[in-house]
C-alpha cells in the first residue's frame, strides 16, 4: 500500500469511526468499538503492525500519518464516551426529580431542656468566659450554712416557719444559694470567683408569680481590691449579655444581712424600654440583681481576712429570668411536668404552619 | 410606710417648686425605695367650720339625717347628711353652697327628701382621709363657725416607702428621720426637733412616777409623765388631715396626738387612765394569765409575755397593745403617759405568738433609739399644750433607764473606703457626707473615729462597712465609674458533680430526645397511695407546703410518673427526664443524693421493648461518653419501694462492678392505677444515682490502627430459649477464646416464626484476623467449627 493509499484508507477509517459511534449509546459498546479500531487487531492497529512492510526511509512518515489518525480517532471516541456519561448523569438526576426539595426534613419530636436549665447554661457560659468556676451546694442545708454563716441573726424573721421550710432533722431547705458562698470560701479560700446556680425553697403560697421552689444563681468575687465600681461593671456586662442588648442600670441601696453596703440593681424595663408599663409597675425599672459587698462577718466566717480581701456578691433569679426570656406568665408551670408550656412547640413535631398565640 | 411631703416641710426648707417625683427618685437611689408618689389634690374652695345645732332622722331615709348648722354671722343652714355620727354642739368641716372640693365639684342648693339642702357636711374621704370614709370631720375650738378653712392645709403629696427597704433603719419610721435624709440629699439644713425643754417637765416639787423594771434586757428604758386637764376634744384639723393622709383614722385628740408622734418621731407611746395606775411595774406575765387588749380580745399570756403592771394587775402587753381596762375614755381627765424602749426580739416574739402585729410592735421590732422616750414626751407636751390650754403636769418626768448603751464609735480605715468606693475619699469629703446624717468624725493617727448618733446606733451602724455604706450611698451609685475587677488567676478544678449533671442533661435532652421536666422534691401522699407505694422512712418537713406534702422524696420516679400521667392527654409518645435531689435518713447524718430519672412512654401495649430499648441505648451511650465504660444490666427483684417495677422486666444498671441505678418496665397494675387510659400504654423508666459517679474517671480507649492483614467479620446467631437472659448468654459467649479471635460484639435479638415458638435468636459478630498473614478459607472454617463446637457445648444450637 502506497503512502497515498494509506492516507485514503485512514480517512475512510476516520469516517467509519465517526459514523459508527453515532449509533452507539452504551459505554460498553463504545469500549468494544474502540478496541475494534485502536486495538492490536483493530483497523488502525493492524496498519501500525504492518509498518515494517514499508521501506525504511518511508517508515517515519508512515508512522506519523498513522499515529495522527489514531489520535484523532481516540479523541472522537473519548468525546462520545463523555457525552454518553453526561447523558446518563442527566437521566439519573431527572429520575430523582419527584423528590420535593422544599419539603421539611424529619418531623420526629426532638428533646428539650427545661427553660430554667437553658437560662442557667447561658449564664454559666457567660461567667466561664470571665473565669468563674461553677460551684454547687446541697438543697438540704444546715441552719448554720443557710443563716448563721451569712450573718443572719438568730431572731431574723427569715428564719420563721412562714418563710423557711424546716425539716424534722433540724435542717432547712435552703432559702437561697448564698450558703454556697460560705462553702466555697471554706473550700478554696481567697481569691475566688464563683457562681452557684441551684434550686431554692421559700415557704410561699403558690400563685401565678410565687413558687415555693425556684432557681437562683449566686455570684461571688473575692480579691485584694474589689470595689463597688467592679460590681456595677460586672452586673452591666452580665445583663447585657443575657438580654443581648444595651441595658441601663439603676443602682440603689438595699439591705441584706450578708452584704454591707447592700444594693439593689434595677434594669430598665425590657418590656416597655423604661417608659412605664404593668410589668415594671409603671416605674420603668425592674429589680433584677440584689447585690452588695460581702459583709466582713461573712468573709470571716469563711476564713477570709476582711482586711486583706474584699468581695462582691449578687443573686439572680434564674426562674424569673427564664420567665422574662420565654414569656412564661405563670410560674407554676415550671414545676408541674406538663410539657406544653415549657417546650418550644417546634421541638414537639414538624414545622408549624399556623401558630396563634394563646 | 406613707410620708407626707407637707409634714416633711415642717423640718426642711425645700424649694417651693420642688418636683415630688424628683424627690422620690433621689430618695430611692440614696436612701430607701419609693414605691409610689401620689398627689393629694383636694382643691378646697370656700370650706368653712360649721356648728351642728340639731340633727334629726329623716323618716323613710334610714341613713340620712337632717342637720341644722350655724355657719357664722348668726346664719343657719340645713342639710341632709349620711355621716354616721353627729355631735350636737360640735364644729364640722362644711362646704356651703358655692364651695367645692375635687371629689364633689361645686356644691349646689338641692332638695333632699323633700327638704332644702344648703351645703354639705364633707365626709372624711372627700378631704383626703380615706379611712374616715363617710364620717364627718369634727373640729375643736380652733375655728369659729363660718371661719374659712385654709385651702393649703388640704394639699399634699404622699410618698410611699417600701417597708422592706427600711427594716434596718428604725430612724426612718418617722417623718423627722426621713426629713434628715431629705435635708442631706438636697443639702439644706434640718430644723431642730420642736420640743418642750426638758427642764420644764422636771419640776422637783411634783412627785415622781414609781417605775420598776424586772428585766433590764427586755425593757431598756421606761419614761412616764402624769398630766391632767386633757378633756376629750378633736385634734387640730391639720393634725387630723396629716395622719389621715398617711392611712390612719382620726379618733380623738389624745389618740391622734400619740399616733401623730409615732409617725413624726417613730416612737410609739401609750396613755393610761392615770387614776388606775398609781405606779408602774414592768415584768414577765405568769403562764395562763389573761389580759383583755384594746381590740376587745381576751389574750392568754405566758411567762414569755412582757407586761406593764400596776398594783399586781396587768395593764398592757408591753410594746404591742394596751389593755381595755385602763383605756382612756371620754370621762378621763388625767393621764399617765408611757414612752418606753423594748427589746426588739421580745416584742417580735410576743406579737408573733399572738398574731398581733400592731404599728407599735412593728416599730419596736426595729430596735428604736432609747433617746426617743424622753424626746417623744417632750414633743407630746409641746403639741398638747397648744391643744389643751388647761393642761397641768401632775408628776415630773420620770425615767427608769437601766440599759443605757455606750456611745458607738466606729474606727474607719481610709484605704478601706477607697477599696470599696473605687476612688479616694478624704476627711473633708467624709465629714461633709456624714455630718448632715448626724455622725461626727475625728481623725486620730490616720484613721477616722466616727461617732454614731443614737438614732443610728441600735444595730444599724456598728462596723466600718456600715459607715462606708453611708459614704457610698451619699456619693451616689450613679456617680461611680464602673470598672472591671482586677483579679488573680487560680487553678480551680471544675466541680465534678455539676459538670456531670449539665453534660448529662444536654446529652439526654439534645442527643437522645428526652424532655427535661422539673418536679417538687417532696412526695404527694395521695399520689403515692394511687401508685400503691409505701414511701418508707423519709426526712419530713415540719411545715409542709400543704397537707400530705411532708415527706421529702427518696426517689424521683413517683413524681416522674405523675408527669407521665399529666402528659398522656396531649402526646401519644414522649420521653421525660428530671435531675434533682433525693433525701435519705441516715444514722451518720441525713443524706442528699443527686438522681437522674428517665421515662419513655408510648401509647400502645406492645411498645414496651421500644421504650425500654430507647432508655437503655441512651444510658449506654451516655455511660460510654462520660465514663468510657460499658453498662451492664443484671436482672433484679422488684423493690418494695418501687411497686411500679414489672418483676419480669427489671434490671440493675452497673458500670463496672458498681450498681448505679435501676431500669424497668412499668407493670400493668400501676399503669391502670395511675390512669385508666394508661392501661393501654407502654412505659419504661430508669433512675440513676449520679452522686456516686463523680469519682469515676473516664477510661480512654486507645484508637486502633489498620491491621496489616485483612480481618474477617463472621456473624453467628445462637438459638436460645426465649426465657433465657442476654446477660447470662453474653457472659458465656464472652468466655469463648480462639487464637484468631479479635472481637465479639452483640448485633441483634430476634423472636419470630422463623426461629420457632419459645425461641430467641441472638446474633453476635466475631472478628478474626492474624498479625502475621492473610487468613485462608481453612482458617475461617476452622474458627467457625470451633465456635460452633463451643456453642453446642453450652447446650445451644447455631441458627443456620
Amino acid at each position: 500500500m502506497t503512502l497515498d493509499e494509506l492516507s485514503k484508507q485512514l480517512t475512510k477509517i476516520e469516517l467509519q469511526v465517526a459514523t459508527g459511534l453515532r449509533e452507539l449509546d452504551q459505554i460498553d459498546a463504545v469500549r468494544s468499538f474502540e478496541s475494534s479500531v485502536l486495538g492490536k487487531q483493530g483497523s488502525i492497529g493492524l496498519l501500525l503492525k504492518n509498518i515494517r512492510d514499508y521501506p525504511p526511509e518511508e517508515r517515519g512518515q508512515v508512522g506519523q500519518v498513522i499515529n495522527s489518525a489514531k489520535a484523532k480517532a481516540k479523541a472522537i471516541i473519548d468525546a462520545r464516551l463523555n457525552e454518553i456519561q453526561r447523558e446518563a448523569v442527566e437521566k439519573e438526576s431527572q429520575g430523582a426529580s419527584d423528590v420535593d426539595p422544599t419539603l421539611p426534613g424529619g418531623v420526629e419530636p426532638l428533646g428539650s431542656l427545661h427553660p430554667v436549665t437553658m437560662v442557667q447554661l447561658e449564664i454559666e457560659r457567660i461567667f466561664e468566659r470571665f473565669g468563674f468556676t461553677v460551684e454547687t451546694g446541697p438543697e438540704m442545708e444546715s441552719e448554720f450554712h443557710n443563716f448563721d454563716a451569712l450573718n443572719i441573726p438568730a431572731d431574723h424573721p427569715a428564719r420563721d416557719m412562714q418563710d423557711t421550710f424546716w425539716l424534722n432533722n433540724g435542717q432547712v431547705l435552703r432559702t437561697h444559694t448564698s450558703p454556697v458562698q460560705h462553702r466555697a470560701m471554706k473550700k478554696f479560700g481567697a481569691p475566688l470567683r464563683i457562681i452557684a446556680p441551684g434550686r431554692c425553697f421559700r415557704y410561699e403560697t403558690l400563685d401565678a408569680s410565687h413558687e415555693n421552689t425556684f432557681h437562683q444563681v449566686e455570684g461571688l468575687v473575692i480579691d485584694r481590691e474589689i470595689s463597688i465600681p467592679n460590681l456595677i461593671a460586672m452586673s452591666k456586662a452580665l445583663l447585657q449579655e443575657v438580654m443581648q442588648r444595651e441595658v441601663k442600670l439603676r443602682v440603689r441601696p438595699g439591705f441584706f444581712p450578708f452584704v454591707e453596703p447592700g444594693l439593689e440593681i434595677d434594669m430598665n424595663c425590657q418590656i416597655c424600654g423604661g417608659s412605664g408599663c404593668a410589668t415594671c409597675k409603671h416605674s420603668g425599672w425592674v429589680e433584677i440583681l440584689p447585690a452588695g459587698m460581702v459583709h466582713p462577718e461573712v468573709l470571716r466566717a469563711g476564713g477570709i481576712d476582711p482586711d486583706q480581701y474584699s468581695g462582691f456578691a449578687f443573686g439572680l433569679g434564674l426562674t424569673r429570668l427564664a420567665m422574662m426570656k420565654y414569656g412564661i406568665r405563670d410560674i407554676r408551670v415550671l414545676n408541674n411536668g406538663d410539657l406544653r408550656p415549657i417546650v418550644c412547640s417546634q421541638r414537639l413535631g414538624g414545622p408549624i404552619l399556623v401558630n396563634k398565640a394563646s | 410606710m406613707l410620708i407626707s411631703l407637707q409634714w416633711i416641710r415642717d423640718f426642711v426648707d425645700l424649694p417651693t417648686d420642688l418636683d415630688p417625683r424628683d424627690l422620690a427618685e433621689r430618695v430611692t437611689v440614696t436612701t430607701a425605695e419609693v414605691e409610689e408618689v401620689t398627689p393629694v389634690h383636694i382643691n378646697a374652695q370656700g370650706l368653712i367650720a360649721a356648728k351642728i345645732l340639731s340633727a334629726t332622722d329623716i323618716p323613710e331615709k334610714r341613713n340620712l339625717k337632717l342637720v341644722e348648722l350655724e355657719v357664722g354671722d348668726g346664719k343657719t343652714v340645713r342639710t341632709a347628711t349620711a355621716a354616721p355620727v353627729l355631735h350636737v354642739g360640735s364644729n364640722v368641716v362644711f362646704a356651703p353652697v358655692g364651695a367645692s372640693v375635687t371629689a364633689t365639684g361645686a356644691i349646689k342648693a338641692a332638695t333632699v327628701a323633700g327638704a332644702p339642702s344648703e351645703g354639705m357636711i364633707l365626709p372624711g374621704e372627700a378631704v383626703g382621709i380615706p379611712l374616715a370614709m363617710q364620717e364627718a370631720i369634727f373640729l375643736g375650738d380652733e375655728f369659729q363657725p363660718g371661719q374659712v378653712l385654709p385651702a393649703e392645709m388640704f394639699e399634699d403629696w404622699i410618698i410611699e416607702i417600701d417597708n422592706k427597704s427600711i427594716t434596718h433603719r428604725p430612724d426612718l419610721w418617722g417623718h423627722y428621720g426621713m426629713a434628715r435624709e431629705i435635708a442631706a440629699i438636697y443639702d439644706v439644713p434640718l430644723s431642730a426637733y420642736p420640743i418642750t425643754p426638758k427642764a420644764e417637765l422636771c419640776d422637783s416639787n411634783l412627785p415622781e412616777v414609781a417605775i420598776s423594771i424586772a428585766d433590764a434586757h427586755a425593757c431598756r428604758r421606761f419614761t412616764a409623765l402624769r398630766l391632767e386637764g386633757v378633756p376629750t376634744i378633736p385634734a387640730p384639723l391639720w393634725m387630723q388631715l396629716r395622719i389621715g393622709r398617711i392611712g390612719m383614722r382620726p379618733i380623738s385628740g389624745l389618740v391622734d396626738l400619740t399616733n401623730y408622734i409615732m409617725a413624726d418621731l417613730g416612737q410609739p407611746m401609750h396613755a393610761f387612765d392615770a387614776d388606775q395606775v398609781p405606779d408602774i411595774d414592768v415584768k414577765w406575765a405568769k403562764d395562763g394569765e389573761t389580759l383583755q387588749t384594746l381590740d376587745g380580745m381576751e389574750r392568754e399570756l405566758t411567762k414569755e409575755s412582757l407586761v406593764v403592771q400596776s398594783q399586781g394587775k396587768s395593764l398592757s402587753l408591753a410594746g404591742v397593745m394596751g389593755g381595755l381596762n385602763t383605756e382612756v375614755v371620754d370621762t378621763t381627765d388625767s393621764l399617765l403617759l408611757e414612752s418606753a424602749n423594748w427589746d426588739p426580739i421580745t416584742i417580735r416574739r410576743t406579737a408573733h405568738r399572738l398574731s398581733l402585729r400592731t404599728d407599735a410592735a412593728a416599730r419596736f421590732e426595729k430596735s428604736l433609739d432609747p433617746s426617743n422616750t424622753t424626746l417623744s414626751i417632750q414633743r407630746f407636751h409641746l403639741l398638747a399644750k397648744a391643744m389643751y390650754p388647761e393642761m397641768k403636769l401632775t408628776s415630773r418626768l420620770s425615767d427608769n433607764y437601766p440599759s443605757r448603751p455606750d456611745p458607738v464609735i466606729v474606727k474607719v480605715n481610709p484605704p478601706h473606703v477607697k477599696r470599696t468606693l473605687g476612688r479616694a475619699c478624704d476627711l473633708t469629703e467624709a465629714v461633709s457626707i456624714l455630718s448632715p446624717l448626724g455622725f461626727s468624725v475625728e481623725e486620730i493617727d490616720g484613721s477616722w473615729h466616727v461617732s454614731v448618733p443614737s438614732f443610728r446606733a441600735t444595730g444599724d451602724v456598728s462596723i466600718e462597712a456600715d459607715v462606708i455604706e453611708e459614704i457610698v450611698r451619699r456619693v451616689g451609685f450613679d456617680a461611680v465609674k464602673p470598672s472591671m475587677p482586677r483579679v488573680s488567676m487560680r487553678d480551680i478544678k471544675m466541680n465534678p458533680i455539676h459538670e456531670l449533671e449539665m453534660r448529662s442533661l444536654e446529652f439526654f435532652c439534645l442527643a437522645e430526645r428526652f424532655h427535661e421536666v422539673n418536679s417538687y422534691i417532696w412526695y404527694a401522699q395521695d399520689w403515692l397511695k394511687q401508685l400503691g407505694m409505701e414511701a418508707g422512712d423519709c426526712i419530713e418537713l415540719r411545715n409542709p407546703a400543704a397537707e400530705g406534702l411532708h415527706q421529702l422524696r427518696r426517689l424521683m420516679m413517683p413524681n416522674m410518673l405523675a408527669a407521665v400521667q399529666r402528659n398522656r392527654f396531649y402526646f401519644s409518645s414522649f420521653n421525660l427526664m428530671d435531675l434533682g435531689s433525693v433525701f435519705e435518713l441516715h444514722s451518720k447524718g441525713d443524706q442528699e443524693h443527686r438522681h437522674l430519672a428517665l421515662v419513655s412512654a408510648r401509647r400502645g401495649k406492645k411498645e414496651e421493648s421500644v421504650c425500654l430499648s430507647h432508655i437503655k441505648r441512651a444510658i449506654s451511650q451516655w455511660a460510654w461518653l462520660r465514663f468510657g465504660q460499658q453498662v451492664t444490666y443484671t436482672p433484679a427483684a422488684v423493690l418494695a419501694e418501687c411497686p411500679w417495677e414489672n418483676p419480669h422486666h427489671t434490671a440493675t444498671i452497673s458500670l463496672g462492678d458498681t450498681i448505679v441505678g435501676r431500669v424497668s418496665v412499668i407493670e400493668p397494675g400501676t399503669r391502670r392505677a395511675m390512669d385508666e387510659h394508661l392501661s393501654a400504654w407502654s412505659i419504661a423508666c430508669a433512675e440513676i444515682r449520679l452522686s456516686n459517679l463523680t469519682s469515676l474517671t473516664a477510661t480512654v480507649e486507645k484508637l486502633g490502627t489498620i491491621p496489616d492483614h485483612p480481618q474477617i467479620d463472621m456473624d453467628f446467631s445462637i438459638l436460645v430459649p426465649a426465657s433465657s437472659r442476654y446477660h447470662e448468654i453474653a457472659g458465656q459467649v464472652a468466655d469463648f477464646d480462639h487464637d484468631l479471635l479479635k472481637q465479639i460484639r452483640f448485633v441483634d435479638s430476634y423472636e419470630g416464626k422463623s426461629v420457632g415458638e419459645g425461641n430467641r435468636s441472638l446474633t453476635f459478630r466475631t472478628v478474626i484476623g492474624s498479625q502475621q498473614r492473610t487468613l485462608s478459607e481453612e482458617d475461617a472454617n476452622g474458627f467457625q467449627d470451633a465456635f460452633e463446637a463451643y456453642v453446642t457445648k453450652l447446650g445451644f444450637a447455631l441458627r443456620k
